[in-house]
């Protein structure tokens, strides 16, 4: 019988859900059509692209994150999406790790081309590809997908043995050499386990936006890919979204605007 | 000769004797540390908490990292956010090596040796949060119906004194 309300009630709440979806659709599309597509980077509310799931409810493949990030757009380069996911996640000062040792989920990448001399800064951290070679090589399943794309570090099975290090073609993957205390609550961090960019799934699964994409709203946009309502996708029509080392075909989860 | 040999097997037999004789007072009285006593009641009943929350832990966690659900019942955070207090008595960090430390004021008794800690953080983190401990009662928190327990006055207090007076 309470399973039965319960139901019920999960019903109400997918169809509120559902129609939130559509109004923001039309919301979003109607901001997109009234401005050109440079202004969908501009904007108040980032709350729109992420849609709150029920705490109780899985995740779901229907959606899949992304991210589109304009290097023309940011001024540090990325510094400051760096130093918000230091602070969220609490890496980077590990006590007693050599400098090159230091765990790093994202960082800035300066490329100079040999001939011209141009050159540009990009942030890069773990691109969250379709078909993870991290994920392929695991050999106990830690390194794993979730069903809404997101690639992270299953920490309680992790053994340590950072074969994903070795196969990420982005190099997105640290080692924590070190034991730790105080960590973030939500985000444990421990000796003898690989660890990543994870797009911070527990903003996410709060309806929030990762903390690199709030540090940097004039650049970054984060949604649903599979959505092609959402305002991601509707950049990415207008203004196509590049994989790095698109050669790989990993159909990454990161794209990236003017690299 | 032989008596001394018997001596030497018969002074061990003894102590055995009396070392077992100790057995029937049962279990010493284990010190362990209170829990912040803001809820009425833990999140399952205290024997079968006792006996399972390590059941309940190793659920929750695959059901959060694999999963993405996120409710906070059985959750490790609310754990340590009810039952740890963020410093020690002389205001020193309190970490779970420490015996005054809730989980390991039963464990190191128990002989129980876990690993949650090295990767999680192992008391509630009050200058990010300040709020980290529950405001009115636990059994809003805990989704507990509220008919469980009536906020008493030291909830009461709680809120008339606001955040400031929940860290006391």
């Amino acid at each position: 019988m309470s399973d039965k309300v319960m139901n019920q009630n999960r019903e109400k709440t997918n169809q509120v859900d559902a129609y939130r979806r559509r109004f923001m659709s039309v919301v979003t599309g109607a901001a997109a059509a009234a401005a050109i597509a440079p202004g969908v980077f501009l904007r108040e509310v980032q709350a729109a692209d992420v849609t709150a799931k029920p705490a109780d409810q899985p995740v779901s493949n229907k959606v899949r994150w992304g991210m589109l990030i304009d290097t023309k757009r940011l001024q540090d380069g990325g510094a400051a999406m760096v130093e918000a996911c230091k602070k969220e996640h609490g890496w980077g000062n590990d006590p007693k790790a050599r400098p090159d040792q230091q765990p790093q989920w994202i960082r800035t990448v300066k490329v100079t081309d040999k001939l011209t001399k141009n050159s540009f800064t990009l942030p890069v951290m773990c691109q969250h590809c379709e078909t993870a070679p991290c994920v392929d090589v695991c050999p106990t399943g830690a390194s794993m997908k979730r069903a809404d794309g997101i690639v992270q570090v299953n920490k309680h099975i992790c053994i340590g043995c950072r074969y994903c290090m070795m196969a990420c073609p982005y190099k997105a993957r640290s080692f924590v050499h070190e034991s730790l205390t105080d960590q973030r609550p939500h985000s444990p961090r421990g000796m003898g386990t690989v660890e990543s960019c994870n797009m911070c799934v527990h903003r996410i699964d709060n309806g929030q936006i990762p903390a690199c994409a709030e540090a940097a709203p004039q650049a970054v946009i984060f949604g649903d890919l599979n959505d092609p309502q959402s305002r991601i996708s509707q950049a990415m029509k207008e203004l196509g979204g590049e994989q790095i080392r698109s050669d790989l075909g990993l159909n990454t989860g990161v794209r990236y605007l003017n690299i | 000769m032989f008596s001394k040999l018997k001596s030497v097997l018969l002074l061990p037999l003894l102590a055995l004797v009396v070392y077992l004789a100790g057995c029937d007072a049962g279990p010493p009285v284990t010190q362990l540390a209170t829990a912040k006593e803001k809820a009425e009641q833990c999140v399952e009943p205290v024997e079968d908490i006792r006996r399972n929350h390590m059941v309940y832990l190793n659920q929750h966690r695959d059901a959060t990292v694999i999963e993405g659900i996120r409710t906070k019942k059985h959750s490790l955070n609310e754990c340590i956010n009810c039952h740890v207090a963020p410093t020690k008595a002389d205001g020193e960090a309190l970490h779970y090596p420490d015996k005054e430390h809730f989980c390991a004021s039963c464990h190191t008794y128990a002989g129980v040796k876990i690993d949650c800690f090295q990767c999680h953080a192992d008391r509630p983190q009050v200058l990010d949060n300040p709020d980290y401990q529950h405001k009115l009662s636990a059994n809003s928190y805990h989704e507990l119906s509220a008919a469980v327990s009536a906020p008493d006055m030291a909830d009461m207090l709680l809120v008339t004194t606001g955040a400031q007076g929940a860290e006391k």
